[in-house]
């Protein structure tokens, strides 16, 4: 395809490789910081990713429903609920180390 | 380049750029700072999508009150400049960064791989009005959905009651 015709018409698969760039580096924050607060920030990246291309697929489907907008509000609130859970347990581990590092987190159980 | 394309590419470079800076930065504050402006982006885009209704609701869940979650725990904690922010270790940190890469090319082989399909594709042509499009998204959570919607409440109330049980449970500051 003409490069021309790709910047200047904003198509599926602009939203698409968009959404692949933003999962891409949620995965990088994931695997690389040890802070906990920062790794549920890159999570929340990576479901933020999903969610453009869920309403990408929904406004380029050739039928018109809408059913990709109704699936990012079920991601929505597993986001929501996966960030209160997720800071509730950096609130015990801060509370027992003073520090947030990921690799405190084996020493929880019990 | 056409109004459209132009606010697209603006909005994916913010969101990418500061999507860069949460993983990049070393101190936590500015890394929520710059996941807000990436939330607020990526409302952007709902909306240039005409999600007017999605674009709303990333705005108020996402920008609003997850990002004052974040903001206020970060405070409670009262973290500085972190040491270490990074996972220490050549080997390892050279295997996560392969294999990023990697997942990386397989999404970039996926889309590149369906860009005929994609690239012919244009943009439902009966668009609804504002009004209609959130009407019609009712319909569906209403109706279609009402079970996973009923469900999606329950679980946000055994969140909340889980939530609260794990900040109580022993060994914490109260304790000693």
């Amino acid at each position: 395809m003409p490069i021309n015709d790709a910047v200047s018409h904003v198509g599926l698969s602009h939203y698409l490789i968009l959404s692949a760039i933003l999962f891409t580096l949620g995965l990088l924050g994931v695997l690389l910081r040890r802070n906990v607060i920062v790794i549920l920030m890159s999570i929340e990246l990576m479901l933020n990713a999903v969610n453009i291309s869920f309403v990408a697929f929904s406004r380029y489907s050739p039928t018109g429903n809408n059913d990709g907008q109704a699936m990012v509000f079920f991601v929505m609130t597993i986001a929501a609920a996966e960030a209160a859970v997720g800071l509730a347990l950096a609130t015990t581990i801060f509370k027992k180390f003073r520090e947030v590092n990921i690799r405190y987190f084996e020493h929880l159980k019990g | 380049m056409t109004m459209d394309s132009a606010l697209f590419f603006f909005l994916a470079a913010v969101t990418i750029i500061s999507a860069l800076t949460v993983i990049l930065q070393s101190n936590p504050i500015f890394c929520a700072l710059a996941l807000a402006m990436t939330m607020i982006s990526v409302a952007g885009l709902f909306a240039s999508m005409n999600a007017w209704f999605v674009a709303g609701v990333q705005l108020i869940v996402y920008a609003g009150a997850v990002m004052v979650l974040f903001v206020m725990v970060l405070m409670l904690f009262d973290l500085k400049d972190e040491v270490r922010a990074f996972s220490r270790g050549l080997v390892s940190g050279f295997l996560k960064i392969a294999s990023v890469a990697v997942i990386g090319g397989v999404i970039a082989a996926a889309v590149w791989m369906s860009a005929e399909t994609l690239f012919s594709s244009t943009a439902n042509v009966a668009q609804m009005s504002g009004t209609a499009s959130t009407k019609a998204l009712a319909d569906l959570l209403f109706k279609k959905y009402l079970f996973s919607f009923e469900a999606m409440g329950a679980l946000l109330l055994i969140i909340a009651i889980g939530a609260v049980a794990l900040s109580r449970i022993e060994g914490g500051t109260h304790a000693d």
